[in-house]
């Protein structure tokens, strides 16, 4: 860190009409909120100098986020209150930050230490029961690994890895809510719906995804022990 | 009436396109009020991407949405996979803000923002499913207004508008409101609205207008209904620091085209270059005052969270203060990461050193220059006032300061353009690339290039070229050769217009009413989004010319005798015909005229027939 840099991070959502955003929309967003809100954000000195700032993993077109967080570096102290409260001022409705603190230089990046996301899918449809949905995802979770096809090309997910905790089905108004925990790794990682609807189809069921959430991003302290990124 | 909000509908079709982000709304900055008693959507018609950035909806926005009792909204046009799954699914077409259908707005304003996005125009119109034509529209349909630069020879287009609002729209947007709700209070019918629209300064209402044609279609007079002026004349501001800069502009979320926020530091040039509309259309020149430039840049930075801001006008590097403006701004934005950018440089000392003021320790991407021709007398022909020596110099500073690239425009098929003219510009470009390479250190001359953009001249309705021919396909090919022939070979990007994009900008530019009737049929062949390349079909518009018995080519590629009644006369941008006929004999004998804003009056007419100033620096100059 520079001297008379600190590091502050700062969590947000992503929600309602914003989950329609792809990840380099909500950065130029967030850049944006954090020049509106006047925070007194560093500049990188390379050949192009631009204000100093990192993201979270990048989350897709459509789907919202409720714990999003970015690390920016600001060049005078001011409380983390005071700040939040600014940006929150300067952000559209749905990608609020709604928690702000400094962090250590010495904390690795968001992205090498986030490796958990938890999500919720929202299946629509009061034809299939919790219970049927609960069945088509243990099968497909039990059978051990899963292959998705991404722009022509086929990758394969080892399920017991990629999916740390047991996946579970509740119900909510509309329908159900499946509830899965994702662990994301170097290679890519494992789309949420995709397993959702997998194991909907191998089922015959006619029940659809309309909405996903990562409920959560997540460092893994311990195998096992997880903890918010502040 | 109970307000419609398509919504949920709309959400439903945005897992399946490209880009959600153009239809979500909720940008910072957007306006909403969905209570108010008169609503307005303002359309641009091509994608969110493109129109987004329009200054001219960013200012009549702002301007409406501060009106009592009055909404203004956006829309922008669908790309085609979003446009297919709404009609699939029966969605209107549908403002952002608050999602209601565009039909059941009081007032619907279109841009008419260049000749290839007229198929649009009928495509958002049918979107919002009414009537293309105005004379098939009830009491129960919108207000159509259409408004922008190709408003001055509107009527390709006239038959798909109530009303066209002429020339600039700060101060006519308001007395259009006032007279629309007027109407509406008094009950008035569609006929008696649009003639009372008809009475407010400025405004076109083509269903007043009949165009008298003989025999073989040729266009003879203009019949005018009783009551509606004769010529319309243009709307012009007086004082451009008196209108409110939109500094809280809409800050979108995906990337759009101008991604910065925009200033307008002057309005109009006075340069006088006889193929440039924009030069004629919109005199006199007024700038904005440094004062009020450096107080609307900090105010629009701080609103909107830009890194760049880009001081606008048709003519930046003649702003009389832009020296003070540029080094008051660098020195407040020093430290913050964030850059100033001027869109087009004047050729000559001081156009290098303003974009090396603004560049100042960043990255030098590129510099643009405009020689427009090859030859001296080519630019005398066009009053491009500007020399070799001027040209050269400049490349010589920009190289010898840094710069590595730049990217000069050049126009074919100019008014008494020969082949020594076109090999002019081979030779030019040769000796700008020997120059830039000589004041480029040996190690770094890799890196350097020189861009060469032609395009082929269109002449514009307005200009002193409006009665010249365009020359046709086979001569522009031929010229295109003789082009590639005195090329340097090495170092030097060629590109081309396309020849067949430039032939329909022609029959749009300059083509009567009855051309509207094939711009119906080619939408209705499939003809939309033609400005973008892929989707161009030259033959779907011969098949729609041959099938309505248009002569395209007469339009187009025809010299036109000076006492010929034009299509377009009863619109006057404020320049006289006596003015454009005598810059065209000037042209034609290779004589230069000066810049009235720094020289004489050069009598064009617009300042005493539009009751306005040139305005520089604050003082006017009457």
């Amino acid at each position: 860190m520079a001297e008379g840099e600190f590091r502050l991070r700062v969590a947000y959502r992503k929600g309602g009409r914003l989950r329609w955003l792809s990840h380099l929309e909500v950065i130029h967003t967030l850049e944006r909120s954090i020049r509106r809100a006047g925070l007194s954000y560093a500049i990188t000195h390379g050949f192009s100098p631009h204000m100093k700032a990192a993201f979270g993993p990048a989350l897709p077109v459509g789907t919202a986020g409720e714990n999003e967080y970015l690390d920016v570096w600001v060049t005078r102290y001011t409380s983390a209150q005071e700040t939040l409260a600014a940006l929150k001022a300067s952000t559209p409705a749905d990608m609020a930050p709604f928690a702000a603190c400094y962090v250590a230089e010495k904390e690795p990046s968001l992205t090498a230490a986030i490796t958990i996301a938890a999500y919720r899918c929202d299946v629509a449809g009061k034809e299939s029961t919790t219970r049927e949905v609960q069945a088509a995802l243990d099968s497909v979770v039990s059978a051990g690994s899963l292959s998705v096809e991404h722009k022509g090309k086929t990758k394969v997910f080892d399920l017991a890895r990629s999916l740390p905790k047991e996946v579970r089905v509740t119900d909510r108004e509309d329908g159900c809510s499946v509830e899965l925990t994702v662990r994301m790794g170097p290679q890519g990682s494992l789309r949420p719906e995709l397993l959702v609807r997998e194991a909907l189809r191998a089922a015959s069921l006619s029940a659809a995804v309309t909405h996903t959430t990562r409920t959560d991003t997540l460092i893994e302290l311990d195998e096992g022990v997880w903890a918010r990124p502040m | 009436m109970t307000r419609r909000d398509l919504w949920p509908a709309v959400e439903q079709l945005l897992a399946s396109v490209e880009r959600p982000a153009r239809y979500i709304d909720r940008e910072w900055a957007a306006c909403h009020d969905e209570d108010a008693a008169y609503r307005a959507v303002l359309i641009y018609p091509d994608t969110y991407e493109i129109g987004q950035a329009n200054q001219a909806i960013a200012i009549l926005y702002g301007i409406l949405n501060a009106l009592p009792d009055t909404a203004a909204e956006r829309c922008y046009l669908p790309w085609l996979d979003m446009s297919g799954r709404m009609r699939e699914t029966g969605v209107p077409l549908f403002s952002l803000e608050s999602c209601t259908p565009v039909a059941d707005f009081d007032l619907v304003g279109i841009t008419i923002p260049y000749e290839l996005t007229y198929s649009n125009i009928l495509e958002t119109l049918d979107l919002a499913g009414i009537p293309l034509r105005a004379e098939h529209r009830t009491d129960e349909h919108p207000l159509v207004i259409g408004g922008g630069p190709s408003a001055f020879n509107p009527e390709p287009v006239a038959p798909f508008f109530d009303a066209v609002l002429i020339g600039e729209g700060e101060e006519a947007v308001g007395d259009i409101v006032a007279a629309h709700r007027s109407a509406k209070a008094e009950g008035l019918s569609r006929a008696q609205t649009l003639a009372r629209l008809a009475s407010v300064p400025g405004v076109y209402v083509p269903a007043l207008y009949e165009p008298v044609l003989d025999a073989d279609g040729r266009f003879l007079a203009m019949q005018v209904v009783e009551g509606a002026p004769a010529v319309v004349t243009k709307r012009v501001v007086r004082d451009l620091d008196a209108v409110r800069a939109p500094v809280d502009a809409i800050v979108p979320f995906m990337d759009v085209v101008h991604d910065r926020f925009g200033l307008e530091v002057l309005r109009g040039c006075t340069r006088g270059c006889r193929f440039c509309q924009a030069g004629m259309v919109y005199r006199p020149v007024r700038e904005r005052t440094a004062d009020t430039i450096v107080r609307d840049v900090m105010a629009g930075l701080a609103c909107t969270g830009y890194d760049e801001v880009s001081l606008t006008s048709l003519s930046t590097t003649d702003h009389s203060q832009l020296e003070e403006v540029l080094r008051r701004l660098g020195r407040r934005m020093q430290g913050t990461g964030v850059s100033i950018s001027l869109p087009s440089l004047r050729v000559d000392a001081f156009g290098v050193e303003m974009a090396r003021l603004v560049s100042a320790g960043g990255k030098k991407s590129g510099l643009t220059f405009a020689p427009e021709a090859g030859t001296q007398r080519m630019r005398d022909v066009i009053n491009k006032n500007v020399t070799e020596e001027d040209l050269l110099g400049s490349v010589q500073r920009a190289f010898e300061a840094g710069w590595r690239r730049v990217k000069l425009y050049f126009m074919i098929g100019l008014p008494t353009e020969t082949d020594e003219d076109i090999r002019g510009i081979g030779d030019l470009v040769g000796k700008v690339f020997r120059v830039a390479r000589e004041a480029t250190p040996p190690q770094q001359r890799g890196g350097l290039r020189v861009a060469v953009s032609v395009s082929t001249f269109v002449p514009k309705v307005q200009t002193p070229f409006q009665w010249d021919e365009q020359i046709g396909f086979d001569e522009i090919r031929r010229r295109q050769s003789v082009l590639r022939d005195s090329m340097p070979r090495k170092g030097v990007e060629l590109h081309w217009h396309d020849p067949e994009v430039s032939f329909l900008e022609g029959v749009m530019a300059r083509g009567g009413r009855e051309v509207a009737d094939a711009v119906e049929l080619a939408w209705r062949n499939g003809a939309v989004f033609d400005a973008w390349t892929e989707r161009y079909s030259l033959s779907r518009w011969r098949d729609a010319f041959a099938e309505t018995g248009i002569d395209a080519t007469a339009i187009a590629n025809r010299e036109r005798a000076l006492d010929e009644p034009l299509p377009w006369s009863h619109i006057s941008a404020g320049v006289s015909a006596r003015y454009l006929m005598r810059e065209r004999e000037r042209a034609l004998s290779g004589t230069t005229t000066p810049d009235c804003s720094f020289d004489g009056c050069t009598a064009c007419d617009a300042c005493g027939d539009l009751g306005v100033d040139i305005v520089l620096g604050g003082a006017s100059r009457g």
